[in-house]
């Protein structure tokens, strides 16, 4: 049997019709593509090659040099790395402590089966959680530096309201998505709010909260090794300095401390997340 | 001398909804053991939820030992729902804490907020508790977490902790049927034996008609929201149960 022989009675289909919107597919692809590729082009011209300062780049053998000079460790900055380091550890686990002590109420206002005025706490809850997440931790920490002045403080401020965001909310969403029969029988039996907060929600979203809290402080160890580039204490401000002086070994020995740190960090909270589970 | 008294109950979950119980009267005096009969979708478990208000009966009266239960503000219901036991379907049990934990819990509505929080109960009521983990059989599970129990213990755990209330009526909403055959007689057994002891009157929705028959000594027979039966088990006649059973058939 040969196609040709298929008979098509209803309503054959024209082959020219076919043809003709298949070419005219083709040419909304093609002006896509070509609109596309001006983008593109255009994008690249006025960010790298207006953008970029050509004549102080020279040569190739001028960018290796250049990137070489990083190459090598400053043992002398060692021991002076050994403060700020743990500062930002102490930074990222303050912080993260403090942010969960604020995100208390704003699970409890954010969470929608718990909330007590839903009208006002609700859109509150989740307005704050919203303005945490989308300013980043650097112009968070230069808030608070021009609020509490230089130093590790203004870093734990920093990390606790960026925190705020992916903490509470994460929870909020465990306490929407609890079992609600534990609620029932400590309601039956005369328990106050409270008490079905504590009783029957608390013990079904501890573990997850904790889980969030880990994984919310080994985030926040990258994040408060880079406060210090703005005065927010720990080891960006180590990094800073060395950058200032053009030491670029010591840039590279600040690198590799805040490498093993987050290492640190990763670990810990891999093998004590799993704990949890 | 009726200890709880039921009249012309109505109940929808919405204003605009269907009603579930289209005016439902009866009473319980003291030594029932009540048992609520009817297809699924009845209203059995929302008749027993209007009882302790954890959910809003539309209109009608409820006489807990003369005190009209509908009329209660927040903080008197919370009084009132200390002295209603119940246990649930799926035992409702807070998986996370202690076989003690969860009976102790049942003493909440006594127990003050902060003592709540940090979990304090007095030594008396740790003593009763122990005393009824015994009684329920389960004294050698004290300290094991809830979720590592079976059914029948769960539901053992559920008892202990609806009596901790030291109740002056139980309601039971289908107490066995997530349970098997053998264990839920065992358990019926169990509840109508400590309610006789205890002399608490039982209210309790059951859909396993030849349990009810076996355990209780008076049957609401519900259909559609309407009272199809009212009397003592003995009287309940094969036609009876057609009736209640007819949407079924259909």
């Amino acid at each position: 049997m040969t196609v040709e022989a298929i008979d098509s009675k209803a309503a054959p289909l024209k082959l020219e019709d076919i043809v003709r919107n298949r070419t005219r597919k083709h040419r909304w692809h093609l002006a896509f593509y070509i609109l596309a590729l001006v983008l593109i082009g255009w994008s690249i011209k006025a960010t790298i090659i207006d953008d970029t300062d050509w004549e102080r780049i020279g040569t190739f053998s001028e960018i290796l040099k250049s990137v070489s000079q990083f190459i090598g460790i400053d043992f002398g900055l060692i021991p002076d790395l050994l403060g700020p380091t743990i500062e930002t550890f102490m930074i990222a686990c303050i912080g993260t402590l403090l942010g969960l002590v604020i995100c208390i109420p704003a699970i409890w206002f954010g969470a929608l089966n718990v909330t007590p005025f839903k009208p006002v706490t609700y859109p509150l809850a989740r307005i704050a959680m919203t303005l945490s997440r989308s300013i980043h931790e650097i112009v968070w920490a230069l808030i608070f530096v021009s609020a509490v002045g230089l130093g590790a403080f203004a870093g734990i401020l920093a990390i606790a309201a960026r925190s705020l965001g992916f903490i509470a909310k994460m929870s909020a969403e465990a306490v929407e998505n609890i079992d609600r029969k534990p609620v029932e029988a400590i309601r039956a039996m005369g328990g106050n709010n409270f008490q079905v907060m504590l009783y029957a929600i608390l013990p079904q979203v501890m573990p997850v909260i904790l889980g969030i809290v880990i994984f919310e402080w080994e985030i926040n160890i990258r994040r408060s090794a880079v406060l210090g580039l703005v005065g927010a204490g720990g080891l960006g401000l180590v990094f800073f300095r060395q950058m200032h002086t053009f030491n670029y070994p010591g840039v590279t020995t600040v690198i590799l401390a805040i490498f093993c740190l987050v290492l640190v960090g990763e670990i810990t909270s891999h093998y004590s997340r799993k704990a949890l589970i | 001398m009726a200890i709880l008294e039921v009249r012309d109950l109505k109940a929808s979950y919405s204003s605009s909804g269907p009603e579930i119980l289209k005016g439902i009267s009866f009473e319980v005096e003291n030594d029932d053991f009540f048992a609520i009969i009817g297809p699924s979708g009845a209203g059995k478990s929302t008749l027993i939820r209007c009882i302790n208000r954890l959910l809003e009966p539309s209109s009608g009266s409820i006489k807990l030992n003369g005190v009209d239960v509908l009329k209660l503000n927040n903080k008197e219901l919370r009084h009132l729902r200390r002295h209603i036991g119940m246990i649930f379907q799926e035992f409702n049990l807070i998986n996370r804490m202690s076989v003690m934990d969860n009976v102790l819990s049942g003493r909440l509505g006594y127990v003050g907020t902060l003592r709540s929080v940090l979990r304090i109960f007095s030594d008396k009521d740790i003593q009763n508790a122990l005393m009824l983990l015994e009684r329920v059989g389960l004294q050698d599970h004290v300290d094991k977490r809830a979720d590592e129990l079976s059914g029948g213990q769960r539901q053992r755990v559920g008892i202990a902790r609806a009596l901790m209330q030291e109740p002056t009526l139980l309601l039971l909403d289908e107490p066995t049927s997530a349970l098997d055959p053998k264990i839920s007689r065992e358990v019926m057994e169990l509840i109508k034996d400590i309610a006789t002891e205890l002399k608490v009157p039982v209210l309790c929705n059951i859909h396993d008609v030849q349990l009810a028959k076996e355990t209780c000594n008076k049957i609401i027979g519900l259909q559609d929201g309407y009272k199809m039966f009212d009397g003592p088990t003995e009287t309940l006649a094969q036609a009876n149960l057609e009736e209640i059973y007819s949407m079924e058939v259909l």
